[in-house]
């Protein structure tokens, strides 16, 4: 059973009131003289291939494989050649400090946007890099931000990608999706045939499709619309939802696909 | 002898965090005391509010900055219970062995803050030391040392490296016989036990009329512990003892945290040994949109909640580290939660100081506050 109990009689010899932990403290301070503990940073650093492994440091046994560092989340690496401009990862951030600006690249009608994120507010939590549908924006192991000036936190499109080109171990983590993902649905009678979805979307999954125009009845009067309507391809579809966002009738929503 | 106020606090060794212990004495002897909180306050309830679901978990590792994993999984556990979401097997247990290393986490944290309180430098440092191997563990599959952030509704967030078992095993090797080493340090020095026997008794009576809960309710000789009374998880398909003393002092809530830690080794052995032969994944199949990983802005979300997802109530209460602590989350139908309550154990429990402080001289002080496990970031939330 797990009684607890006093587990040894009580000594009154002052003496071993003292010795007795002292010699377990000096059992140790033996050890450490040889392997410390401690690592004297900056001199020495955590991620040091002799640090792979703190157990072996501690205890002095050999520890097998250790990639403890290796899954850090630290400073964003982006890789702009794949980003889609998708907003997802704004979208995703808990602390609103992912901002998409325009990075030359794109043609001047659909700009280019890219994250730009403000260290200053990060909180690592790697929502951004778990949402990415590409696999561009990613985790590395550094973590030394220090600067002293404010505004050297915010880091540009174009600082995250020297963070990728510096080829720091990148966060293998990826999440695991749920298999079920629901689709982008069309409401038809809604939809004006504007092409405002086909034309924002960043994976360029959606075409826009000839729909017969109905034969007016007598008295009824046809609504004035383009009679054409987005279709969505589901495999190239990120989720994103911009499509949704721009949608001036409403007429795109969340749904599962039967 | 005139009696005096004196402040201990919030700026002050013994305060483990920002609180304020006002204490009332006579001479040395302490004749009334009034804990005061609230300097922390976050407001983490009503940010709640404006949150993703998901998101919240963000601030669950900073409501508790020792024990962040206990508190995503009293989230989590209430959050699916509202959405009407079941989590694979593995994810739960997974959550298990999560929980069960931060309780080892948070009781060496506990131990080398108390042992410090009463003046002894030395297990300080043993206690930091092996509590940073499990930090390395933690950031070998959660990524973050301190806020995890791994859990997800409707399972976790990723499944654990390869070869994580088998330096689990070895971390729980290392660090079985360090708890007898501590024992060694404190028990075996009458000094230990001249500082702290029969110091801050809190019977079992007075513990259930302020609620006080955790460790200190166990070391009042009742066997009470969430993980066997009312098992969450996979609980009730482990094998482990509730710790239990009889002394109700600050000896028996020693004794009773290092028996945890070697029961939570005892746990975590067996979840190891099934995580190892069952694979499997680790998130729910059936999750809305908003609440995977890539959440966008939802068009018409009445309308896709109308569908699929009826409102609910989750409430979940966890054996935590420090005590019972307790989750209510009402879902209205909308992709934030509709409001969100928390029951912190802390918070109880130093709300009784009265109780286990009156009577007590000055220097009784910071062994007996450092008994509690004070951690204001749950107290004030």
């Amino acid at each position: 059973m797990a009684e607890v109990s006093e587990p040894e009689p009580r000594n009154e010899n002052p003496v071993l009131w003292v010795a007795r932990p002292m010699a377990t403290a000096a059992r140790q301070f033996a050890k450490s003289l040889f392997r410390p503990s401690t690592i004297v940073y900056p001199y020495e650093r955590l991620e040091d291939p002799r640090f792979r492994d703190r157990l072996e440091v501690a205890s002095g046994k050999p520890f097998g494989v250790g990639h403890v560092w290796d899954n850090y989340r630290g400073v964003h690496a982006l890789n702009i050649a794949t980003c889609i401009s998708c907003n997802l990862c704004a979208f995703s951030c808990p602390d609103i400090c992912i901002e998409m600006v325009t990075v030359p690249g794109g043609d001047p009608k659909h700009p280019k946007k890219c994250p730009e994120i403000d260290y200053g507010k990060c909180s690592y939590c790697g929502f951004c890099s778990d949402a990415c549908p590409e696999g561009c924006l990613t985790m590395t192991t550094r973590y030394e931000l220090s600067t002293p000036k404010r505004s050297d936190m915010v880091y540009s499109p174009q600082k995250l990608y020297d963070v990728f080109r510096s080829k720091l171990p990148m966060n293998p983590i990826r999440l695991a999706r749920p298999e079920n993902e629901d689709a982008i649905l069309l409401d038809p009678p809604l939809c004006i045939g504007c092409n405002a979805c086909a034309r924002d979307c960043p994976t360029e999954c959606i075409t826009m499709l000839d729909v017969p125009k109905p034969e007016a009845k007598p008295g009824e009067k046809l609504p004035k619309r383009i009679w054409k309507e987005p279709v969505i391809n589901d495999s190239d579809c990120v989720r994103c939802g911009t499509c949704i966002s721009v949608c001036p009738k409403e007429c795109l929503f969340w749904g599962t696909r039967k | 002898m005139s009696e005096m106020w004196i402040n201990m606090g919030p700026q002050h060794p013994m305060t483990h965090g920002l609180w304020n212990l006002r204490v009332r004495i006579d001479g040395e002897v302490i004749l009334d005391v009034d804990p005061e909180m609230g300097y922390l306050h976050r407001g983490i309830e009503k940010i709640s509010e404006d949150r993703h679901y998901n998101e919240v978990i963000t601030l669950m590792d900073r409501t508790c900055y020792v024990a962040g994993l206990s508190w995503e999984h009293l989230y989590i556990l209430a959050s699916e219970q509202a959405l009407h979401i079941q989590p694979p097997e593995r994810a739960q247990y997974l959550r298990v062995l999560c929980e069960e290393f931060q309780r080892i986490a948070s009781h060496l944290m506990w131990y080398a803050a108390f042992v410090q309180d009463i003046g002894l430098m030395t297990p300080f440092l043993y206690g930091m030391r092996d509590r940073d191997l499990i930090l390395d563990l933690f950031q070998s599959y959660t990524g973050a040392r301190m806020t995890y952030e791994y859990m997800r509704v409707g399972g976790v967030r990723n499944d654990l490296p390869p070869g994580f078992t088998d330096q689990a095993r070895k971390v729980l090797d290392w660090l079985g016989p360090r708890f007898d080493e501590y024992d060694r340090l404190c028990l075996g020095s009458d000094i230990f036990h001249k500082r702290c026997d029969n110091l801050g008794v809190l019977k079992a009576n007075d513990c259930v009329r302020h609620g006080v809960t955790g460790p200190m309710l166990r070391s009042a000789g009742l066997r009470r512990d969430l993980r066997k009374d009312r098992p969450y998880a996979v609980y009730d398909q482990l094998d482990f003892e509730v710790a239990r003393a009889d002394t109700a002092d600050v000896t028996g809530r020693y004794l009773v945290r290092m028996e945890e830690m070697r029961q939570s080794i005892r746990i975590l052995r067996q979840v190891l040994d099934w995580l190892d032969h069952h694979p499997g994944p680790v998130l729910a199949h059936e999750l809305p949109r908003w609440l995977g990983a890539p959440y966008a802005p939802v068009g018409r979300e009445g309308y896709l909640l109308k569908r699929h997802y009826p409102k609910g109530v989750g409430f979940s209460s966890i054996e935590e580290p420090h005590g019972e602590a307790q989750a209510y989350v009402v879902n209205e139908g909308g992709e934030h939660p509709y409001r969100v309550k928390f029951r912190s154990p802390v918070f109880a429990n130093v709300s009784a100081a009265r109780q286990y402080l009156i009577g007590y001289r000055v220097a009784d002080i910071p062994p007996i506050m450092g008994s509690v496990d004070v951690c204001v970031g749950e107290v004030d939330r």
